[in-house]
């Protein structure tokens, strides 16, 4: 197990050194951070010498990938972002904000994905199977933006129209200048509905389908029709063999995803006005220093390891809930 | 899952330019492509006038434009659709119009421009600036006694030379630690030959090197004074990166209180603002970067004031809907046009530019583009001068009309044939005996440069000449593409100044590398030249403005670029506040916020 579990981080690092120089030569490649300076007619070329400097443009890309990989590995640090500030600093800001986005969001799927997977599953092709699978094509196919908006629309403004005071917020994550524990808490709350709302709607739907098919799968199986057979109830039927069995394609999925939303959401983040991870990565491809090589590489670091952290999580599930699954 | 979904496309605007013309990077999904920044140069100037009689003295006070009763307290809440990358607005990569907006009420500024858009001293900080010489140009500065920063430390003389010396580009002024200031720009303070203070530090004498007609400009508008006693300590290019102390102190009657990265940004009245205190207690910059989410934040009530980048229909028709919402568009100082790249064979003829000119139908495009915001907008006749500006005429001299059977007549007369194809084929040079070809380049992405190009695409078709269509990003665009004269013709938009001074490097001669890197369009013409030179020492605003059309009227017979229309700007305020008066120069609309107030 823990020769399993060395194997696979050490393995995962490599891919992430590979990953982090391809992505550092396309980023830096792909663009002129001093552009809109060059564009300043009233900018000096002393200026615009000085700030190539300052952002390492004048040294050999290879120098700046080592310069950058050497203050990962030996100082633990992600360097500094073409707008002066520490990347490392900024990442952390906004990691914390993808969090509270994020992991009330895929609770939430999970829950809602599994009930409403298990319950189409368990009635196919009754009223309710139809219904769900209604809903979970609508959400799937609605983009993200246009729900929204809807929920804007239709509901946050309805909502505190009926109540006459605001219940229900349409950007940003908190409220500038609410004090007291008690108060920046619901306030945040209040703010999080929507997006969380958003994001769950469109996650669940694609995890429900996973959990539909799964569970047809080890319902229609041999050995749950043995267990029938053998007269163990329904309920034990269901929840002891059949989905203990069914959750494990849906941990793949729900790791994956859940992995590549720690990135960031990004068209939840834009729509409601909540700056993170998502944003970030956008802002360095695309702000006004972009492409920030740096803020990129510093995204890239937590994202990619993200993604190696809960595919190996996701095995080490496999393994608890199917005790066949041996690790060599 | 959302990772697996397109993203939505959300553009973002250049960097400011303090002093010069800035070219825009964005536009509207339906037409409005918007200012960032500018500039501080030119000579207009009241108290300049009066230089030829000997000296003079300006001391009008800033008019504020708002004088309804307000009620004492409550909060604002504008939506800004960028984030600050910093907070020192002198600094490049930090000059955005959005720090320009937060930092109106909190940075003091020697002359404001008014709505009206001419520049009118703030008597707050300074009592009089007057001419006291001509050769060599001398300003004397009288500052507010009374003008202190909220740390207590006084506003004087040292903050005028701190900011002096880290916009000057002089390599003996050096930032802490030895390392060079990195300003924006230096327009107009690489003139200053010396700044010195006397009176206890509260009178500020300027002597110029050479004359600088744009002298209001200084310490004024997005440069204004950043306190020297800070920044000494903290470092000019480093030391207000961060939401901290030093961004915390204040020369304005509001202080920044509150910044949360990518949120919000709050002011609160300055208690040791020596001048009127503003009416509300609260001014609250909320960070919504995409415009399109605005109007269902107005409708909710978490946002009271708009002025997007992307003013669409929709989002017009949106903001329409909303009850006790005020919803005004205005032209600004932002124009569109289009550049001939005079190293092209074909485009070094004037009279195959003027053809293409003709050729453009310009009401058209206008009234697709821009007559769904406003009607109030018409076909550009002046590349100095907007139409809101005092000093614009139709300089035109008729080369503007749209007239497709003259532009064929002078194809024709250029040594080309109407092939069968319906296209002209040239008698001489590469293409000769092909299709008469040229591509049409702008920044990929936008709605509304991208229907200008194929409008244009469409009536080239007419007049005979092929247009490929070869768009870029915009760093692309800017950084290689333009400056390495890579195109036949370019399209995009300027931001202009009521201080004429910064176009002088996009028209003159571009033998002239140093001062005229700006003219990538390889355009060389003495008279423009020297007509532009003497507008820029002429202190008499009337004059200047004659000489600067002028110099727009050759530049018509020349035909280098080819303006199309100004740019709207949308702004947007509930209507339980009083006294808010929008302003299209680059202060934006807080210029006034210490006026507004609740009704």
């Amino acid at each position: 197990m823990w020769a399993y579990l060395l194997r696979r981080l050490a393995a995962g690092i490599i891919v992430l050194l590979v990953l982090s120089f391809g992505v550092f030569l396309m980023v830096a490649l792909s663009g002129d951070p001093l552009a809109q300076l060059r564009a300043n007619p009233q900018t000096s070329p002393a200026t615009i010498a000085a700030a190539a400097q300052q952002l390492h443009l004048n040294q050999p890309l290879i120098e700046r990938y080592w310069g950058w990989l050497d203050g990962l590995l030996l100082h633990g640090t992600f360097g500094t972002s073409f707008t002066g500030q520490p990347v490392g600093a900024q990442i952390a800001q906004r990691l914390s904000v993808t969090l509270k986005l994020v992991i009330p969001a895929v609770v939430l799927s999970v829950l809602l994905g599994v009930v409403v997977g298990v319950i189409s599953a368990v009635r196919q092709y009754k009223p309710v199977d139809h219904l769900s699978t209604g809903l979970a094509y609508l959400f799937f196919s609605t983009p993200v933006f246009v729900l929204g908006l809807l929920l804007k629309d239709f509901l946050a403004v309805d909502v505190n129209k009926a109540a006459g005071h605001t219940i229900l917020y349409t950007v940003g994550e908190s409220t500038p200048g609410i004090n007291g524990t008690w108060n920046v808490f619901v306030n945040e709350a209040q703010h999080a509905v929507l997006p969380v709302l958003t994001l769950t709607l469109i996650t669940y739907a694609t995890w429900s389908r996973f959990q539909r098919a799964a569970m047809l799968d080890v319902l229609n199986a041999d050995y749950i029709r043995l267990a029938r057979a053998k007269g163990l109830s329904p309920r034990r039927v269901l929840f002891v063999h059949a989905l203990r069995n069914a959750l494990i394609p849906v941990i793949t999925v729900v790791a994956i995803d859940f992995a590549a939303l720690i990135g960031g959401a990004l068209v939840t983040e834009i729509v409601f006005s909540w700056y993170g991870m998502g944003q970030y990565l956008y802002n360095g491809l695309t702000g006004a220093e972009s492409p920030d090589v740096y803020a990129v590489q510093g995204w890239l670091v937590v994202a990619a390891t993200a993604v190696i952290l809960f595919n190996i999580l996701a095995d080490l599930l496999y393994g608890l809930l199917d005790p066949r699954v041996r690790y060599a | 899952m959302e990772s697996v979904r397109p993203p939505i496309k959300r553009l973002t605007r250049s960097s400011g330019d303090p002093e010069g013309p800035t070219r825009s990077r964005t536009s509207t999904s339906t037409g409005i492509s918007r200012r960032k920044h500018w500039y501080r140069t030119a000579a207009l100037a009241a108290a300049a006038a009066l230089v030829a009689a000997g000296c003079a003295s300006s001391t009008g006070s800033t008019s504020k434009g708002g004088s309804a009763t307000t009620k004492s307290g409550g909060t604002l809440t504008f939506a800004l659709d960028e984030d600050v990358a910093g907070f020192n607005t002198l600094l490049e990569g930090d000059n955005e119009f959005v720090l320009t907006e937060i930092l109106d009420q909190t940075l003091p500024r020697v002359y404001e421009v008014q709505p009206n858009l001419k520049p009118a001293l703030n008597t707050e900080v300074v009592t009089s600036a007057t001419v006291t010489n001509s050769n060599p140009q001398t300003i004397v500065y009288q500052i507010n006694p009374k003008a202190v920063w909220s740390d207590g430390t006084p506003i004087n003389a040292d903050d005028f030379i701190y900011n002096w010396q880290a916009q000057s580009g002089l390599p003996q002024f050096k930032d802490v630690g030895g390392k060079a200031y990195l300003p924006v720009g230096t327009s107009g303070y690489n003139q200053i030959k010396s700044v010195t203070g006397s009176n206890g530090g509260k009178t500020v004498t300027v002597v110029f090197g050479k004359p600088y007609g744009d002298w209001q400009a200084l310490w004024s508008q997005n440069t204004p004074l950043i306190p020297a006693h800070i920044a000494q300590k903290v470092g000019f290019d480093a030391g207000f990166q961060n939401f901290g102390p030093a961004v915390q102190v204040s020369g304005g009657p509001y202080e920044i209180q509150s910044y949360t990265k990518g949120e919000d940004l709050v002011e609160v009245r300055n208690p040791h603002y020596w001048g009127p205190q503003g009416s509300l207690s609260k001014l609250v910059f909320r960070f919504i970067l995409a415009d399109s989410q605005q109007p269902p934040a107005v409708q909710n009530g978490e946002v009271n004031m708009v002025n997007p980048v992307l003013a669409s229909i929709p989002y017009l028709d949106s903001l329409k809907s909303i009850p006790n919402f005020t919803v005004t568009v205005q032209p600004s100082l932002e124009f569109q046009h289009m550049d001939f790249n005079e190293s092209n064979p074909y485009l070094a003829m004037a009279g195959i530019r003027h053809a293409i000119a003709y050729g453009t139908n310009r009401p058209q495009m206008i009234s697709r583009i821009v007559s769904p915001l406003t009607t109030s907008i018409g076909p550009l006749e002046n590349r100095v001068f907007m139409p809101t500006e005092g000093g614009y005429s139709d300089t035109s001299g008729g080369y503007g009309a749209f007239d497709p059977t003259k532009a064929k007549q002078l194809l024709q007369q250029a040594g080309m044939t109407m092939g069968s194809d319906g296209y002209f084929h040239p008698n001489f040079g590469p293409q000769k005996g092909q299709d008469f070809t040229l591509s049409i380049s702008t920044t990929s992405g936008v709605e509304v440069r991208s229907e200008i190009e194929q409008l244009f695409q469409a009536n080239m078709k007419a007049v005979g000449i092929k247009i490929n269509i070869q768009n870029y990003a915009a760093n692309t665009l800017f950084g290689t593409i333009g400056p390495k004269g890579e195109f036949d013709i370019i399209e995009f938009a300027w931001v202009i100044s009521p201080f004429k001074s910064g176009q002088q490097s996009i028209y003159c001669s571009y033998t002239n590398s140093a001062n005229c890197q700006n003219n990538w369009d390889h355009y060389a013409d003495p008279k423009v030249d020297s007509l532009f030179a003497q507008a820029l020492t002429t202190v008499d605003p009337t004059q200047a403005a004659s000489l600067f059309n002028q110099a727009d009227a050759q530049m018509w017979t020349d035909m280098p670029t080819f303006p199309l229309f100004q740019a709207p700007d949308l702004f947007g305020w509930s209507s339980s506040y009083a006294n808010i008066v929008p302003n299209t120069s680059n202060v934006g609309i807080p210029w006034n916020a210490n006026q507004w107030g609740a009704k």
